[in-house]
C-alpha cells in the first residue's frame, strides 16, 4: 500500500493513467447501461409485437376452422382442434419455441365434454391468474409474462398470450400461444457480454493512450529534470535539445537561457578567481626577489655585527629578525589568498602523524627559550598512519602548538592522539589563561587577538590559526576550539583518516576530559 | 677555486649571490639573459651553474635543456616558492637540484652547492656491477659491454648510493640526505624525477625497470646483481 502510494506520488504517468482510467471506468458504465437498458427494451418490445401478431393469425385460423367445423362430430372437432395446436406450435419464427394451451374458460357451463389439450405436456395450471382475469372480461387479445411448467417439471420464462375461442357445442374456451423467452434473453445476454467486452477493451484502449500520451509530455521532463541534475554536478555546457515548438520547446527555452546565463556567471567567477590567482603568483615572484636579496644583505652585515658599534650590531640583529617575521607574514598571505582563490591543493601522501609531531615539538620546543613548557604527547597507538598533505598537517600542528605555547604562560602541553578505524584526532591543550566565549567565536578570525595589549613574544603573524582551520577543512577534516577563562584552552582537530572522506565520528571532544562544567560554575 | 655561473635577472640578487659565494671561496660569473647564459657557459665552461627559471631571452628551463645536452656540469635551478609546475619542469630538464626563494639562509645555499661539487661516494673505489652493468666508481663510468652510458654526476652519484649496497631499500628521504645533502626535505619529486631520467638512461624498459626498481610505500633498490 505503501510502496503503491509512493508510485502515485512519484509517478506523473502513473498518476495521470490511474485517474484516467477512474474516470473512463464511470463513463463507460454509464454508457454501457444507458445502452444495455435501450437494446434490451427495443428487443423486448420487437419480440411481443411480433408475438402478438404471430397469436393473433393463430386465433383467427383457430376461430376460422371452428366456424367452418360446426357441423362435424366431436371426435372430427378434437381431430381440427388437435391440427389447430400443431399449426400454432409449428408456424412462425422456428426459433422461437412456443406451446399452445387450451383450456375451457371457468364460467361456462359444465359438461363431460372436454376439448381442453396442451402441446408438449406443458401444463394448464401454470397459466398466471391475471391474464385469465382480464380474459373473461376481455373479447380482445391480452398477454402478461410468466413461467411456463410442463408436466416433466421444466420450467421455462414465458410469454402468455390468451385470447377467446368458441367451440361449437362445448361453450366457450381460452386458447394460449405461449411464446418461450430464452431465445430473447440469450440474445440480451450476449448483447450483455459484447457490451461488458467492449466497455473493458476500450478502457484498456483508453489507459494505453493516455500512457502514451503522457510519456510524450513526461519524457521530455524528465529529461529535463535529469539535465537540470547534471547540471547542478557542473556540466555547465549541457544544454535541453530543442526539438519542437510547444510549451515544452518554451520550457527548454527558458531552461537554456537560464543555464547559459549560470554559465556566463560561473565562467565570469572562474575568470576572477584566475586572475587572483595570477596575481598572487606575481606578488609572490616581485616580493620574493627583493626579499631574497634583502635577507642575503642583512647576513651579510649580521654576520659582520661584532666589528660594528654597539647600536648598529643590535640594528642588524632586528634587521635579521624583523625580515624573518615579513616573510613568514607574506607567505601566510599568500597562503590565506590561495584560499580565498579557492586554488590550494591538496597534496596527500601516506604518513606516521606521530614523528610529525615530535618534529614540531623539537623545533618549537628550541624556540621558546624565554618560557619552558613542559609538552607531553600521549597517544592510543605508537604509529598513526593517515593519507593527507603533510604540509598542511605539519603546519597545523606548528600553528596549534605555537598558539599554545604562546598562552599557556609556563604550563604544562598536552598532545592527545586518538583514532578510529576512519578518522584520526589530535587534541593540544594548554592550562593557561583560556578563553571566554566571546572569544572562541573569533579565535579563528584573521589578525584576531585574544589580548590586543598581550606582547607577540613568538612573533606570530596572526593568521596561524585562521590558515589552520582553512587546512583542516581543505581535506574535509574539522578544527574546534574550546576554551574557559583560567582554565586554558583546548584545540582538537579531527582529519579523516583518508583526505577527502567524510567524518563519521569524532575520537576527542573539544572538551577536554579534565574539565567539569558543574565544578566550574559552583 | 670553483667556478659557479650565476643566472637570475635580478640584477641586485644576482649581485648580492655574488658577494656571498665570493666570500665563501667561489669564482663567479655573474650574467642576467637566459641567452647570454650559454654564451658565457661556452665560452668559460663553470663547475656549476646557478640558474633562475623566469629569465628575459631564453626561458631557464630551455637554457637548462641547451647546457645538458652539452654538459653533465651540476645545475641548480632558482625559484620562487610556490612554483612547484616550474621545479618538476626544471628536474625533468635536467637539473640536479632546486633552491626556493627567498632562501631560509645563505648556509643552506652553500651547503647545497659544495655537496653538488663534492666527489660523493669518495670512499668508494673501484668496480660495481649490478644487473648488466659495471660501474667504474674510481673513473666515474658506467659501462653496459662495450658501450659506455652517459650519465650526469648526480645520476652517478644516485646509481652509486644503490648499487653500492644491492638490495637495501633505500626510502626517498635516505637518497635525499646520502645524494642531495638534505638533512631533512619533504620533497620527496627530486627523487622520483631523478629516478625516472635514470631509469629512462640504463634500463632496457624503464617501464619494466630491472636496476632501479621501486619498493611500493617505501622507496628504491638496486635489483640483484645477476
Amino acid at each position: 500500500m505503501r510502496s503503491f502510494r509512493s508510485i502515485f506520488q512519484r509517478s506523473l504517468s502513473a498518476k495521470v493513467v490511474l485517474s484516467t482510467v477512474i474516470l473512463s471506468l464511470g463513463v463507460v458504465w454509464l454508457a454501457g447501461s444507458a445502452l444495455d437498458s435501450r437494446l434490451s427494451d427495443g428487443i423486448r418490445s420487437t419480440n411481443l409485437n411480433s408475438s402478438l401478431a404471430e397469436a393473433r393469425l393463430a386465433f383467427f385460423n383457430a376461430q376460422f376452422k371452428l366456424l367452418m367445423a360446426q357441423s362435424l362430430t366431436v371426435e372430427e372437432r378434437k381431430e381440427i382442434l388437435a391440427g389447430i395446436v400443431v399449426d400454432a406450435t409449428t408456424q412462425g419464427i422456428k426459433e422461437q419455441r412456443r406451446e399452445v394451451i387450451i383450456v375451457k374458460t371457468p364460467t361456462s357451463k359444465k359438461s363431460s365434454l372436454s376439448y381442453e389439450m396442451a402441446s408438449n405436456g406443458a401444463l394448464s395450471e401454470s397459466i398466471p391468474e391475471n391474464v385469465r382475469k382480464k380474459i373473461l372480461k376481455s373479447s380482445e387479445l391480452e398477454y402478461t409474462y410468466g413461467t411456463l411448467i410442463y408436466g416433466n417439471g421444466d420450467k421455462e420464462d414465458s410469454l402468455f398470450v390468451g385470447n377467446r375461442i368458441d367451440i361449437p357445442g362445448a361453450g366457450r374456451y381460452e386458447m394460449y400461444v405461449v411464446f418461450s423467452l430464452a431465445q430473447q434473453a440469450s440474445t440480451i445476454t450476449l448483447i450483455q457480454n459484447s457490451l461488458l467486452v467492449t466497455g473493458f477493451a476500450l478502457i484498456i484502449l483508453i489507459a494505453l493512450i493516455t500512457w502514451i500520451v503522457v510519456r510524450q509530455v513526461v519524457r521530455p521532463v524528465r529529461e529535463a529534470a535529469l539535465i537540470a541534475k547534471q547540471f547542478t554536478q557542473g556540466e555547465f555546457d549541457l544544454r535541453l535539445p530543442i526539438t519542437s515548438k510547444d510549451e515544452l520547446a518554451t520550457l527548454a527555452h527558458s531552461f537554456n537561457d537560464m543555464a547559459a546565463s549560470i554559465e556566463q556567471q560561473i565562467s565570469r567567477l572562474e575568470n576572477l578567481s584566475r586572475v587572483q590567482q595570477r596575481f598572487v603568483s606575481d606578488v609572490t615572484h616581485e616580493l620574493r626577489t627583493p626579499l631574497t636579496t634583502l635577507r642575503m644583505a642583512s647576513e651579510v652585515i649580521y654576520n659582520h655585527r661584532a666589528s660594528f658599534e654597539a647600536p648598529v650590531a643590535r640594528s642588524s640583529e632586528l634587521l635579521v629578525a624583523q625580515l624573518d617575521r615579513f616573510e613568514r607574514l607574506l607567505e601566510d598571505l599568500l597562503e590565506v589568498s590561495r584560499f580565498d582563490a579557492e586554488v590550494a591543493v591538496l597534496e596527500p601522501v601516506n604518513f606516521d602523524l606521530l614523528p610529525l609531531i615530535k618534529r614540531c615539538v623539537a623545533d618549537l620546543g628550541v624556540d621558546s627559550d624565554e618560557k619552558t613548557s613542559d609538552i607531553s604527547i600521549k597517544s592510543d597507538n605508537s604509529v598513526v598512519y593517515l593519507t593527507a598533505d603533510m604540509r598542511r598537517v605539519e603546519r597545523i600542528m606548528r600553528n596549534l602548538l605555537s598558539n599554545a605555547l604562546d598562552h599557556c604562560d609556563g604550563s604544562q602541553i598536552e598532545i592527545t592522539v586518538a583514532t578510529t578505524e576512519s578518522e584520526i584526532a589530535v587534541a593540544v591543550r594548554d592550562h593557561g589563561s583560556g578563553l571566554d566565549e566571546a572569544s572562541l567565536i573569533r579565535v579563528f578570525d584573521r589578525f584576531w587577538r585574544a589580548d590586543p595589549s598581550r606582547a607577540r613574544v613568538r612573533g606570530g603573524t596572526g593568521l596561524g590559526l585562521s590558515i589552520a582551520l582553512e587546512d583542516a577543512r581543505l581535506h574535509n577534516g574539522e578544527l574546534d576550539a574550546w576554551g574557559r577563562p583560567g582554565k586554558g584552552a583546548n584545540f582538537v582537530l579531527t582529519l579523516p583518516r583518508i583526505a577527502g572522506d567524510a567524518i563519521q565520528s569524532r575520537p576527542l571532544k573539544p572538551v577536554p576530559d579534565d574539565f567539569h562544567e558543574d565544578n566550574f560554575y559552583q | 677555486m670553483a667556478r659557479i655561473l650565476v643566472v637570475d635577472d635580478a640584477l641586485d640578487l644576482a649581485e648580492m649571490l655574488g658577494i656571498v659565494l665570493t666570500s665563501h671561496g667561489f669564482d663567479v660569473e655573474i650574467v642576467n639573459r637566459g641567452d647570454e647564459a650559454l654564451e658565457a657557459f661556452r665560452s668559460n665552461p663553470p663547475d656549476l651553474v646557478l640558474l633562475d627559471v623566469m629569465l628575459p631571452g631564453i626561458d631557464g628551463i630551455e637554457v637548462c635543456t641547451q647546457i645538458r645536452k652539452e654538459s653533465m656540469v651540476p645545475i641548480v635551478m632558482l625559484s620562487a616558492k610556490g612554483e612547484s609546475i616550474d621545479i618538476v619542469r626544471g628536474l625533468e630538464a635536467g637539473a640536479d637540484d632546486y633552491i626556493q626563494k627567498p632562501f631560509r639562509d645563505e648556509l643552506e645555499l652553500i651547503a647545497r652547492i659544495r655537496t653538488r661539487l663534492r666527489r660523493t661516494n669518495s670512499d668508494i673505489t673501484g668496480l660495481l656491477t649490478i644487473g648488466d652493468l659495471t660501474i667504474d666508481v674510481t673513473a666515474h663510468e658506467v659501462i653496459r659491454g662495450s658501450q659506455k652510458i652517459t650519465l650526469t654526476r648526480l645520476e652517478f652519484d644516485l646509481l652509486v648510493a644503490l648499487a653500492k649496497d644491492p638490495g637495501r631499500v633505500f626510502t626517498r628521504d635516505a637518497l635525499l640526505s646520502e645524494v642531495w645533502g638534505y638533512r631533512h626535505s619533504t620533497d620527496t619529486r627530486l627523487v622520483n624525477v631523478h629516478v625516472q631520467r635514470l631509469r629512462s638512461k640504463i634500463e632496457h624498459d624503464p617501464e619494466h625497470p630491472e636496476i632501479v626498481m621501486t619498493v611500493r610505500g617505501v622507496g628504491y633498490k638496486a635489483g640483484g646483481t645477476a
